[in-house]
């Protein structure tokens, strides 16, 4: 197992606790909504949330001041998650297609990362306007599709950042991507033509 | 094989995650690319899209405010270690002053003790509750164990390279008790031998992580949410079990996991 900076815990003397608030309760509504897309229940997001922050504050003295604090509490948060009830079921449901790339996401044969639609962008952008439609698309994504869309389109996280939080390589994380946009186009528009086949 | 920009190339950058070198090679493609283009361009808009869509639930000022008031418990200690230590430097000469300072340590560590009570309380409940809900996940017809033997000599051996540690199991179980399988899995953060076993028609978890000083088990709750907790430590070993069925039929499985691991000592129960 790689052992990340914040995982050291042997340090002489941690960071003053209130330390510990000013640069997590920023982030309070980014975990929040994290917890929500992966949860799908209010009352579970709520408690996967208020259990992050208490193993962060309890891990906080181990935590290396000057690393990525923002990636170390999302992976506090994912690991948590893991280890739920919602997660567990999920992790067991998808981790078998997704370890063989071959979710419901990615057409028969067709490689993950080669479909780009064909479509112009003004239909796209009235499509991708339609913020039910996309909901929608986002759902129906599998947890390990949806977090990395997440992590990388609305908390912004760089690649680096997101392997870090997922404990995966960075190359996995381009490949999940690639996935997650492949199966939201498919979704918002079933009928689009892989940039391959059109290109051939 | 096209020398169009690749899916890959296309999502980096609108990521912005291209080195220099690839960014440039991309931009002068895009210059002489039309179809190259409009893929770049759908793909930010995709991606300013689902970054919008992205924000969706908002928390509850409830929500806030109960976690800003767990940090705060936390961080009052060391504010009133400050206090506490800037009277005793500039109050030396007062009496007064030494027995307010007094006063204000003799407080502090009783506050940090309820405190350190209090803390350990809610990680023993999450314990609880984390345990709890792991084992109403094996209960689903849909979640068959990970590794599926009653042969002791095939389930402790999965482990091997899986978790840090090693642990015994009994060969004798009580009567009408048998090994059904088990899982790896994760508390705290940790890795965890979930051991299955049914007892009649009840299925029993039973959780092996190697001892950590983070969580003493040794006032765990005795039951949860109608589920019976049973829990015994030995110098290495956190052992805790799960199970609706009867408390007593529950504690002779407990008590033969633990005579097996041999060389140890019991620190609670």
């Amino acid at each position: 197992m790689t052992l990340l900076p914040w995982k050291r815990a042997d340090r002489e003397s941690g960071p003053q606790t209130s330390v510990f608030e000013d640069l997590a309760l920023p982030l309070f509504p980014s975990l929040y909504n994290v917890a929500s897309w992966l949860c799908s229940n209010p009352t579970e997001a709520e408690d996967l949330v208020q259990e992050t922050f208490l193993k962060a504050l309890r891990g906080f003295p181990a935590f290396d001041q000057g690393t990525n604090f923002k990636a170390w509490i999302f992976r506090i948060l994912r690991n948590t998650y893991l280890t739920s009830r919602t997660g567990l079921a999920a992790t067991r449901t998808v981790a078998l297609e997704d370890e063989l790339g071959t979710s419901e996401d990615s057409g028969p044969g067709l490689h993950p990362e080669a479909a780009i639609d064909r479509q112009t962008p003004e239909i796209n952008l009235i499509r991708l306007s339609d913020q039910a439609a996309l909901h929608a698309a986002m759902e129906k994504l599998s947890p390990p599709l949806l977090e990395v869309i997440l992590l990388c389109d609305v908390e912004e996280m760089k690649y680096k950042e997101i392997a870090a939080v997922l404990d995966v390589p960075i190359g996995t994380v381009m490949s999940r991507i690639a996935r997650a946009r492949e199966a939201l186009r498919r979704t918002l528009q079933p009928h689009h033509t892989p940039i391959r086949e059109f290109r051939a | 094989m096209s020398d169009h920009l690749s899916p890959f190339m296309l999502n980096s950058l609108a990521d912005g995650e291209l080195p220099a070198e690839d960014l440039a090679r991309a931009n002068e493609h895009l210059a002489r690319c039309p179809l190259c283009t409009t893929d770049a361009l759908h793909q930010t808009l995709l991606k300013s899209a689902t970054a919008k869509a992205g924000q969706r639930y908002s928390p509850s000022a409830h929500l806030l405010e109960k976690i800003t008031h767990q940090s705060a418990r936390q961080i009052f200690q060391p504010q009133t270690e400050t206090e506490a230590r800037s009277r005793g430097t500039f109050g030396t000469l007062r009496w007064a002053t030494v027995a307010a300072a007094l006063l204000v340590s003799v407080s502090f560590l009783l506050i940090q003790r309820a405190q350190r009570t209090a803390i350990a309380s809610t990680e023993r409940a999450a314990l609880v509750t984390e345990v709890s809900d792991q084992h109403i996940a094996t209960l689903a017809p849909s979640s068959p164990p990970e590794v599926l033997s009653s042969d002791k000599h095939t389930v402790k051996p999965w482990f091997q390279g899986r978790i840090p540690f090693s642990f015994n199991l009994p060969d004798d179980l009580p009567q009408g008790t048998t090994l059904d399988g088990a899982n790896l899995t994760y508390l705290n953060n940790q890795p965890v031998a979930q051991l299955l076993y049914s007892i009649g028609k009840h299925r029993v978890s039973v959780f092996v992580a190697r001892r950590s000083g983070a969580v003493r088990p040794v006032d765990l709750v005795a039951e949860h949410s109608g589920f019976h907790v049973k829990n015994f430590s030995t110098d290495d070993l956190d052992v805790i079990a799960v199970s609706d069925v009867d408390p007593a039929r529950l504690s002779d499985l407990v008590s033969a996991i633990e005579k097996a691991q041999t060389g140890t000592h019991r620190r609670s129960n």
